[in-house]
């Protein structure tokens, strides 16, 4: 027998799971796993497809139109001096990442559960590709965001409003991307145990961008609900980025700390729970 | 002496039955609450004791694995056979880190891979191209690693052609080729295989266990190895665990396990009557009344040796009255090797009782573990039925005086005249 010491083991495998899982260094030994699904889940999306990658800017377009006739133009939402539709645009981008990030990575037991009882490698890196490849594709329509604002600079005489938070833009992205990950991936053990909370958490999302201000803006709100909408962390998020890029926006420090605290909070407060429960999950799945 | 590289220590998986969890959220949480808040017993699931009898289904749990110990040591090669459902496939999710173990330890040194399907991680749409980094991505290869052993790896699966086809338009024994040609390219400390060559074509099988030997021989890589193929197993591995129920029946030198293995599922099996025609295997036409194996052992009370010769009895009931029929007696190896097929003359059969005898002569056979299957056919050309691995025995090895000790090469070991003289010799 070779009668060696524990420690001289590389690892070992037990019945209890840590809260940690995974160390940093183990997930940065994977970061070509999650480039390669980026790059399988772009090409998988536009195989086969007439338009191709096009339909990343079609969708938000499509989506642009229907909010500026039936918002702007039917209900009458007011967006005070802001066009329209940068308005509106600016909503949809910033909705659309925070929409289809959680959407993607609350699935990821379900969907991934023929990989994850075949092989290891720390299951963090699934969600972790799918919100990168939405912040690529949120890059993308971002730009398209500018190009429209670069439009109405040069071609109208809407001002923008140059502001100081302009640099506080990435944080807010930042921020939402934070947040949707981590509703992700509470809702990705949920979803994996109670496939019925998959039809919940569609909903919940969807009254959730009532309680956004994606649509209107929190000026639109009357006083007396208003603290509804603030109490969304969103709801900062999306003031500050309309803020930095328009230079329109109802935001203060104390609620952009709250939503911060809020997210870096939850953020810890997922990744535990994904790390303690996901490998009891496949169990299950 | 070779470092150990894993140690299995007291490893159990329990799994349960049926629904999992209670099946419904109000139950879970109550659970939740006396179990993990109050520490007290769970009301609805209750773990069968460690010292209950060994029957696998016990209160709705099952024991995948049950106090499972074993060491394996740099390069060796060990082989894990067992029944369906005896815990193989568990075992080596555990150590793969697929699955926790509900109690016990596993510690090992160095990076594993694990290849327990074929094609993990393979999405149909990709490329060849596209796969073989994909999935070795997934097997946990770096991008230098695959890109600098593509090339390898397109060669051995033979597929240069189809590297920029969508896997899906690939038949399905290129899939396979492709998918094992990266696998085959890891270059983990410790491999692990579940019953990978399953599928393929006899061509294709023997390339990678070709490959397989090599990985372990000349780059001394450890492996473990599942497969149903006994033959496989025997030839591959260096030691085999055997696992029956989830707990380790015998483990040790590969031969002597998968012998034994043979054995106990397969032993007990030199005789079987049945007393009606109800009862016998068979259809419409013949049915088998019995079949028997009778030994002539050179000394008696002696476990069966080379130097026996066996008499293989039968009976059928033929069924459907006025019929020419011979019967064909199939002897097979362990590894499932048809070693000869040899027909009786045929006769013709009123209604009645049919029996038969052959007779296999001693100092024939090689040692080792050989079953028999036998056919009923009609006007010598169409099979009527095919009784299948009827009768089993294990021949054991008797040198004599041959002092040497090593395996006896071949199938057969027969006693053929064979003289040695010497005409003429040098005078100095």
């Amino acid at each position: 027998m070779s009668g060696s010491p524990d420690a001289k083991w590389d690892w070992e495998i037990a019945a209890k799971t840590s809260w940690w899982g995974s160390s940093l260094s183990e997930l940065w030994s994977y970061r070509h796993l999650l480039v390669g699904l980026v790059r399988r889940d772009f090409l998988l999306s536009y195989q086969q497809t007439v338009l191709g990658p096009l339909w990343m800017l079609f969708q938000p377009l499509m989506t642009l139109i229907t909010y500026v006739l039936v918002f702007g133009k039917v209900v009458g939402i007011s967006t005070q001096d802001t066009p329209p539709t940068l308005f509106y645009l600016a909503g949809i981008v910033l909705w659309n990442l925070f929409n289809d990030a959680f959407t993607n990575t609350s699935s990821t037991f379900r969907d991934n559960a023929h990989i994850f009882s075949k092989v290891y490698f720390p299951r963090l890196v699934m969600p972790l590709a799918q919100l990168s490849g939405q912040l690529l594709r949120f890059v993308i329509q971002l730009l398209l965001l500018l190009a429209v604002l670069c439009y109405y600079v040069l071609f109208t005489p809407w001002a923008v409003p140059v502001t100081t938070q302009l640099f506080l833009v990435p944080l807010a992205i930042a921020l939402v991307a934070a947040l949707s990950l981590s509703l992700g991936l509470i809702f990705s053990v949920l979803t994996g145990k109670y496939r019925d909370i998959t039809y919940i958490a569609g909903l919940a999302i969807r009254l959730l961008m009532f309680l956004t201000p994606v649509i209107y803006p929190m000026s639109y709100v009357a006083e007396k609900w208003r603290w509804i909408v603030q109490i969304n962390p969103l709801t900062p998020l999306f003031e500050l980025f309309r803020l930095g890029l328009l230079g329109k926006g109802n935001v203060t420090s104390p609620q952009l700390f709250y939503s911060g605290a809020f997210t870096g909070v939850l953020l810890v407060v997922a990744l535990l729970i994904f790390n303690k429960q996901g490998d009891k999950l496949i169990d299950v799945v | 002496m070779a470092e150990t590289v894993i140690q299995v220590e007291n490893l159990s998986k329990i799994y349960r039955l049926g629904t999992t969890g209670t099946g419904s959220l109000r139950q879970d949480l109550q659970r939740w609450w006396t179990t993990a808040i109050r520490k007290r017993e769970d009301p609805f699931f209750q773990a069968p004791a460690l010292g209950a009898k060994p029957s696998a289904v016990q209160n709705q749990a099952l024991w995948a694995l049950r106090d499972v110990n074993f060491e394996i040591k740099q390069g060796e090669v060990w082989g894990i056979i067992g029944n369906n459902g005896a815990g193989k496939s568990t075992l080596l999710k555990v150590i793969s880190r697929i699955v926790r173990p509900t109690r016990g330890t596993v510690k090992g040194r160095g990076r594993i891979s694990s290849l327990l399907e074929v094609g993990t991680g393979f999405h149909p749409e990709l490329s060849g191209r596209e796969n073989i980094f994909l999935s070795g991505f997934i097997l946990g290869m770096s991008k230098d690693e695959i890109r600098s052993k593509f090339d390898e790896i397109v060669a051995f699966s033979g597929l240069e052609l189809f590297l920029d086809t969508p896997v899906k338009r690939y038949s399905s024994g290129m899939y396979v080729r492709l998918a094992f040609a990266v696998a085959a390219h890891l270059e983990p400390d410790i491999l692990i295989l579940d019953e990978v060559l399953a599928v393929g074509d006899a061509e294709f099988q023997k390339k990678c266990l070709g490959k397989m030997r090599e990985v372990s021989q000349k780059e001394g890589r450890t492996i473990l190895f599942v497969s149903h193929s006994m033959q496989a197993v025997a030839k591959l591995c260096q030691y085999g665990l055997w696992l029956q129920q989830g707990m380790v029946r015998e483990s040790g030198r590969v031969t002597q396990v998968v012998n034994n293995y043979l054995l106990g599922t397969q032993n007990n099996n030199i005789k079987q009557t049945w007393a009606t025609p109800e009862e016998g295997p068979g259809n419409d036409q013949v049915r088998f009344k019995a079949v028997e194996l009778v030994t002539h052992l050179a000394v008696p009370d002696a476990p069966l040796d080379i130097r026996a010769s066996l008499t293989i009895k039968f009976q059928f009931w033929n069924l459907a009255g006025n019929a020419v029929l011979n019967a064909g007696l199939h002897l097979f190896s362990y590894g499932g090797e048809c070693i000869f097929d040899v027909p009786s003359p045929s006769i013709t059969c009123a209604q009645g009782v049919v029996s038969g005898e052959c007779t296999i002569p001693g100092n024939f056979l090689n040692d080792g573990s050989y079953f028999i299957s036998l056919v009923i056919v009609r006007d010598t050309l169409i099979e009527v039925f095919y009784f299948e691995e009827c009768l089993s025995f294990t021949m054991e090895d008797f040198r004599g005086d041959i002092q040497w000790q090593g395996k006896w090469m071949g199938t057969v070991r027969p006693a053929l005249p064979f003289q040695l003289t010497q005409p003429e010799t040098i005078i100095q």
